[in-house]
């Protein structure tokens, strides 16, 4: 192919432009984990960019060591590791069960299905109903209303109905009931599947704010995300360098508050890229199905 | 569950067949029952709730109130329609509505043009991967990070500008109304552009390369190839998103965010702005505990929702031949 002067100057161009949302979209990140390192009473006079000007893990180790962050670190990571375990269980399963073509009363359950998706009574009733059902103010508020999943109840179906049927044929010859074939053969062959639903609603626990802000009020309940918006409102009047000096330690509410943020970016800075692959797939069955 | 049996008794005329296969297939249907159990606790019943803007309801009476109150016809919807703050918090709902379809719709189109056109696979990839990375990190972090870069006080991008000397006080992004807006769909953006363009990529992929490559011979200029073939190619993907996005506009359509946007980033001092119906009906509700009044602002996003649906649709048919319904 001729690589005439349109091409390099559209490649230039375009490169250039790349580089530009690479960066845009990677630096703010590299900015916060500058700073995590950065003493805070330092990150108050600025100029630290691209290297901490006055590194020190003080800002770690008083996160690490602060009660309250701890705890809802901890809230966090059970409310994901719960969610996400009950919720792919408890989707796939109904899946399962919806995407037998042979099924009767399919389009009526399909029907109601649908029509929960697109039409949705708002947030103050929802709010009534869990009050209502003695959900508030406990661990299960987190859990329970997120265990069915519509979205990624038509995927799994979809992905369900590629499974070969002679897989299912020979274990029901064998005898075995549904629950058995749901477990020992469905569920180990639907791996790519599983691994884009346990991401996604991974990333949806660990992310949610609002149910951790306004359905629950226990100190103990709190999750990574309430913390977060707390010390971010209170932040809004950052302390000055005598100020923080005169406190004797170099950790800054600013300091700290970077600190909660960079720990709560970086599982999934971790596990994103290599999962790519999966949510892809996973993406694009969403779409097709659309 | 167990299995009601009555149907067999009741309908003597029922071929055997459909019962007996109902019968084989039991337990699926038990699967299905639990899904369907789940919907009507949590999607169906808070949909009675939309009474509750008809009445006079508080929320000591539970579930039950919503069908023993007092019955006040559309008083909380003309209460709604005479507060001050009506006619901003429509006006800001619909603009920051458009803004995002305008703004967020082409940019991951474009992201993935140019994506495309990249010959350096590393490159590629690596600009990617960063690309996608904000949609996964949580409205809280993003407001974090408005903090870091945009805040009067200490933010990045002040005391560059301050420092540099090319303005005299510091702009105040995060607490003017006048910035609200651009806040808004320029996060938006920020966050899910890479995201959206994962599908348009691939969607380019299944282009057909020999196309490409009788333009050339043809004479055609990178320009004119992408304007010619990857465009038009990828027309079935756009129109699939297009109505994605009209089907959610009022939340933001694509990025879904406009009520953790105006509610996070919103403040006392951008509120003239930021304020919209969820934000306002939530407010209303959950923090002031006027649940009649909360929900009969929520009913009325749901109608100018569903107005905008049918228009757009109805548009979109006499323009284009292709609709939602």
């Amino acid at each position: 192919m001729k690589r005439n002067l349109e091409d390099r100057i559209f490649d230039g161009v375009n490169y250039f432009l790349l580089a530009l949302i690479f960066f845009a979209t990677a630096y703010p990140f590299y900015y916060l984990l500058v700073t995590s390192f950065n003493s805070g009473t330092d990150a108050l006079l600025g100029g630290a960019y691209f290297w901490p000007t006055d590194f020190t893990l003080e800002n770690y180790k008083t996160f690490f060591g602060d009660s309250k962050w701890m705890s809802a670190l901890f809230m966090s990571v059970l409310r994901t590791v719960v969610g996400v375990i009950t919720g792919v269980l408890f989707t796939c399963l109904v899946a399962y069960g919806l995407s037998h073509q042979d099924l009767v009363f399919r389009g009526f359950y399909f029907s109601v299905v649908i029509f929960a998706m697109y039409f949705s009574g708002g947030l103050i009733p929802y709010y009534v109903v869990l009050r209502s059902l003695g959900l508030l103010n406990t661990f299960w508020v987190f859990i329970i209303p997120a265990l069915l999943n519509t979205f990624f109840l038509l995927i799994a179906i979809s992905f369900f109905r590629e499974i070969p049927p002679d897989l299912k044929e020979s274990a029901l010859i064998d005898g075995a009931g549904e629950l058995q074939i749901y477990s020992k053969i469905i569920l180990p062959v639907s791996k790519p599947l599983l691994a884009t639903m346990a991401l996604f609603t991974g990333v949806g626990h660990w992310n949610s704010w609002l149910d951790a802000a306004y359905f629950v009020r226990d100190e103990q309940l709190r999750t990574l995300s309430y913390r977060l918006i707390e010390i971010i409102n209170q932040s809004r009047v950052p302390l000055t360098a005598e100020a923080a000096a005169a406190g004797a330690s170099s950790v800054t509410s600013y300091s700290l508050q970077v600190t909660a943020m960079i720990v709560s970016i970086a599982p999934i800075i971790c596990v994103y890229p290599f999962l790519q692959k999966y949510f892809v797939a996973g993406m694009m069955l969403g779409s097709v199905k659309e | 569950m167990t299995v009601d049996t009555t149907a067999a008794k009741v309908k003597p005329m029922r071929q055997p067949s459909l019962w007996k296969r109902f019968k084989k297939q039991r337990s699926l249907h038990v699967f299905v029952w639990i899904g369907l159990l789940f919907l009507l606790i949590f999607s169906y019943t808070p949909m009675f709730g939309i009474l509750m803007a008809f009445k006079n309801y508080t929320i000591t009476q539970g579930i039950k109130g919503i069908f023993t109150s007092e019955w006040v016809g559309f008083k909380y919807f003309a209460e709604f329609y005479n507060d001050y703050k009506f006619g901003d918090i429509i006006r800001n709902t619909l603009v920051l509505s458009f803004l995002k379809v305008i703004f967020t719709f082409p940019l991951p189109i474009l992201l993935a043009v140019m994506l495309s056109e990249v010959k350096n696979m590393a490159f590629k990839r690596v600009v990617q991967t960063a690309s996608y990375l904000p949609h996964f990190i949580s409205w809280v972090v993003v407001l974090g990070l408005t903090f870091t870069f945009l805040s009067a006080n200490a933010g990045l991008v002040n005391r560059l500008l301050l420092g540099w000397g090319w303005i005299d006080e510091p702009i105040p992004f995060l607490t003017s109304p006048n910035y609200f807006w651009g806040l808004a769909v320029g996060t938006a953006m920020w966050k899910e552009a890479g995201w959206w363009a994962i599908i348009f990529l691939a969607a380019i992929a299944g282009i057909n390369p020999t196309l490409y490559e009788a333009a050339q011979i043809d004479g055609a200029g990178r320009l004119a190839r992408i304007w010619h073939i990857t465009l038009p190619g990828i027309r079935g993907t756009v129109v699939v998103v297009l109505i994605l996005t009209v089907g959610s506009i009022l939340g933001g359509g694509l990025v879904g965010s406009n009520f953790d946007q105006a509610f996070l980033m919103g403040n006392a001092g951008n509120n003239d702005t930021s304020e919209i119906v969820q934000t306002y009906a939530f407010k209303v509700g959950l923090a002031q505990g006027r649940y009649s009044y909360a929900a009969a602002i929520d009913l009325v996003q749901s109608i100018i929702s569903v107005i905008l649906i049918f228009t757009s649709n109805y548009i979109a048919k006499k323009v284009s031949g292709t609709s939602l319904f």
